[in-house]
Order: structure tokens, then sequence, then C-alpha cells
């Protein structure tokens, strides 16, 4: 759903300073305005995080849309 | 207690015959007093463009694995059970066939009954799984959302 709407499925994100959970969200809707109206959690590592923990350095970071399982 | 990580994820629907022989493997643990079974089936949901023909499945499957994982491990903690099966569809699954199937067995019902009732809620809410609902013959589609 996400992939569909940022045209894209994977993305190296790239940055200086160490992020939270909430700021990479922040960037992220920045970037891809799109995604203002689309619900998604962040898994971290796959692990659904805090938004105020830090994003540790190389992890693997996903934007889930609401899920459907069932 | 520890168990190793099963396999979850089945391509396609669930078929009665996989059900029946899941059933028939368990004559031999003779210390089962009861099973219980939930079957997730899909619905004709009626949509502004449609009907609901079916929902196509995808995953996050390696987190999806983990976190199957992590229920079967919960599970086995909170209730008395001497087994557990769980599998869900992925790619798609037509209306009126089945997407879900938990089976759990004990020496007795009422572990079997609130275990049950307890993984679904599980999945349904912790599980990275996503649904597109395909609507009508015209090729539309919406996103399912648990609730």
């Amino acid at each position: 759903m996400i992939a569909e709407a940022v045209g894209k499925s994977t993305e190296n994100w790239m940055s200086v300073d160490p992020l939270t959970v909430g700021e990479l969200r922040s960037q992220l809707l920045e970037k891809y305005p799109i995604l203002r109206d689309r619900k998604f959690q962040i898994a971290v590592n796959q692990q659904i995080v805090d938004e105020s923990l830090a994003v540790p350095s190389q992890a693997e970071v996903a934007l889930l849309p609401p899920f459907a399982g069932g | 207690m520890s168990h190793k990580p099963k396999k979850v994820f089945v391509e396609g629907p669930i078929s009665p015959q996989f059900i029946s022989d899941s059933i028939a493997k368990h004559q031999s643990k003779t210390e089962i007093g009861a099973h219980s079974i939930f079957l997730g089936q899909i619905r004709a949901d009626k949509k502004e463009g449609g009907v609901v023909k079916g929902i196509e499945y995808s995953a996050y499957p390696e987190m999806a694995e983990g976190i199957f994982h992590q229920i079967r491990e919960a599970t086995f903690e909170k209730y008395e059970l001497t087994c557990m099966h769980i599998y869900h569809s992925l790619g798609l699954v037509p209306t009126g066939e089945v997407s879900l199937f938990v089976f759990v067995s004990s020496p007795h019902r009422r572990a079997t009954f609130e275990a049950l009732e307890y993984i679904v809620e599980e999945i349904k809410a912790k599980v990275p799984i996503f649904g597109k609902e395909l609507i009508g013959e015209s090729g539309e589609f919406s996103w399912k959302e648990n609730k």
C-alpha cells in the first residue's frame, strides 16, 4: 500500500545526526507528503517500537499499513 | 519451554482436506481430550463498487514469522495445551474459502476455548499481514483493516 503510494519498496535513509523513530516519521512525511493521509506503524528491526526511541545505525525500518490478518 | 518456529504461511486458500488431515494426525495423541478449531473465511462484503470477490494477502514475512512464534510461546506459557497449529494464507483467497486455521489441543476443553480466542485476537492485532479486498469485476480494490 505504501510502496504503491511512494513508487518504491525500499530506500536507504541517511542521517548525519541520530534520529528517533518519531523524527524519522516526520522526515518521511516531508519527503513523501502522500503518506500524510495514510495510517502506518513503524517497525525497527522487525519490532514495533515507541516513537521516542532512537533508530540504531544500520537498522531495518519498515512502514507497516494497518494489519488485516485473519 | 521453547518450541521451534513453525511454518505458518501457505500459498492460497486452506482446503477442507488439509484441515481434516490435520485432525486425523492427532488420533495417536491419546492424552488429548479436547480440540478447538478456528477457521477464518472470506466474507462477500458489499462495497460501493460491488461485492468482495476475494482477498489478496501479503505480509512482511520475516517479522510475521517472528510474531507468530512469540504468540505461540506466550500461548503455551498461559494455557495447558498439548499442541497448537496455526496456518495463514498468502496470495489470493476467494470469497467463501478459508484463510486462517488455528487448531489447539489439550487434555481438557476449557484451555482450548480460551487459548483459541487469545491466539486469534493476537494474530489480528499484532501480525504484519496485509489484505487487498478485490471488488467486483472491474479490478477495483480496497485495503482491509482489522478492527
